[in-house]
């Protein structure tokens, strides 16, 4: 089976695709049981992880040349997302420490699921800019369920953005930086 | 290696135009899921629709009332109630009304960072001694405002206010509490406690966006200046990617 996947990489990105919209919708599912927000953040952000088992490090964008501009452009992008809310909205209440936790869980888990794994398995099937519009596509798709239709354009957004960077840099190191400090912070 | 950066701003501002059409722009699910609609907004709020109503019947099936929840269109309020929660005495339904209160209460000694609201029903509630049968309310709250410690509960719009406490957060923005009576209820807490959203946690968001400017420019600037000598050949280059 997984010879055959090697062989298909348009068949290997579609399955990968369908496990992690599967796991966004369960764990959103999830976090409307009471008390399970953030057992479903943990365990969803971990399964999502789960998709870049097997990747080498440097398909997934996890290399270590460049630490210090991986890490400066993290920095930049976490400006940029968050930016148009720094810029209307002064209240926001500091997360509670068990959802700190589990959104930095979550962060890393969709970031290795979409921009890691799923887009070294599309840039595979037809090329890195299919990569992008396919990430960015099944990431707004995700976040259908959890976010009301009006925010989906911003979701998209995002994504597009991180999966620009991802492409451009083949760095993943500044996108899971800026996604954590974007969901730690707002 | 122009052409790269240049996509990458696109990008940047394609997502700035996006965010900026809706507050407050990306996240990934911790924040509320709508904005607030306040009875009497606060500054800040900007556009603000008023909150909306709801209205519930439950049925009385076997001479005990059947289980159901009563919640706003808007989401903001949900009560839920167990079997045979109303005393049904010679009646085939019950229904229950919550409508936001309209002027804002503002007791002494309280503030409030949800709408009051009102919740009737035309039946009394069953007594019960076991508090987990006790009705379920609960509380969205916006994230505007300081995040609410309790729920008080009230029989008039004037008042009293009496504290009813809060269980631990089922939701991120909700606030929820057992009930064995209704009437007038908001979430808020005591005008001279710290709330959860003091002052040093509203300035979160901007104290965390100059660090990660200063960051940018500190690592940024040296960064570039080395790029321009490895590409005029002065140093030599890493080997990379």
């Amino acid at each position: 089976m997984l010879a055959v996947l090697g062989t298909r990489p348009a068949l290997r990105a579609g399955i990968l695709g369908g496990y992690i919209l599967l796991v966004e919708y369960a764990r959103v599912l999830a976090t409307e049981i009471p008390y399970a927000v953030v057992p479903a953040l943990v365990i969803g952000g971990l399964a999502l992880a789960a998709a870049a088992w097997g990747w080498p490090a440097e398909r997934l964008g996890l290399g270590t040349s460049r630490l210090a501009t991986r890490l400066v452009g993290g920095a930049a992008l976490a400006v940029v997302l968050l930016l148009p809310a720094a810029a209307r909205v002064t209240a926001v209440p500091l997360l509670p420490a068990g959802l700190a936790a589990a959104a930095i869980v979550v962060s890393i888990g969709e970031e290795l699921a979409f921009r890691g794994a799923l887009f070294a398995a599309l840039e595979d099937a037809g090329g890195a800019p299919v990569a992008v519009v396919g990430t960015t596509a099944l990431w707004t798709a995700a976040h259908a369920l959890s976010h009301p239709p009006e925010f989906l354009v911003s979701v998209a957004a995002a994504g597009l953005l991180l999966g620009v960077w991802r492409m451009a840099c083949r760095d993943l190191v500044a996108p899971i930086i800026a996604h954590v400090i974007a969901d730690l912070a707002l | 290696m122009r052409s790269r950066a240049l996509l990458i701003a696109a990008a940047a501002v394609g997502y700035l135009i996006a965010a900026w059409t809706v507050a407050p722009g990306f996240y990934d699910g911790f924040a509320p899921p709508q904005p607030y609609n306040f009875v009497c907004p606060p500054p800040i709020a900007g556009a603000n629709l008023p909150p909306t109503s709801g209205h519930l019947v439950i049925k009385v099936i076997g001479g005990v009332s059947d289980a159901n929840s009563a919640f706003t269109d808007d989401g903001q309020v949900v009560i839920g109630f167990l079997p045979g929660a109303f005393d049904v005495t010679g009646k085939t339904e019950v229904t229950v009304d919550i409508k936001p209160v309209s002027p804002c209460p503002n007791p002494p000694g309280l503030h409030f960072s949800t709408n009051a609201y009102d919740i009737t029903a035309d039946a009394p509630l069953t007594k019960q001694s076991d508090k987990s049968k006790w009705p379920t309310l609960v509380m969205r709250y916006s994230n505007l405002q300081a995040d609410p410690s309790f729920v008080y509960f009230a029989p008039s719009a004037d008042g009293p206010w009496t504290n009813i406490g809060a269980n631990s957060q089922a939701q991120p923005y909700t606030i929820d509490v057992k009930t064995d009576k209704l009437g007038f209820f908001a979430a808020g807490y005591p005008a001279g406690a710290v709330s959860k959203a003091s002052s040093s946690s509203s300035q979160i968001l901007p104290v965390t966006i100059a660090v990660l400017i200063v960051l940018v420019l500190v690592g940024g600037v040296p960064l570039t200046i080395i790029r321009r000598r490895q590409a005029r050949g002065e140093i030599p280059g890493e080997d990379d990617d």
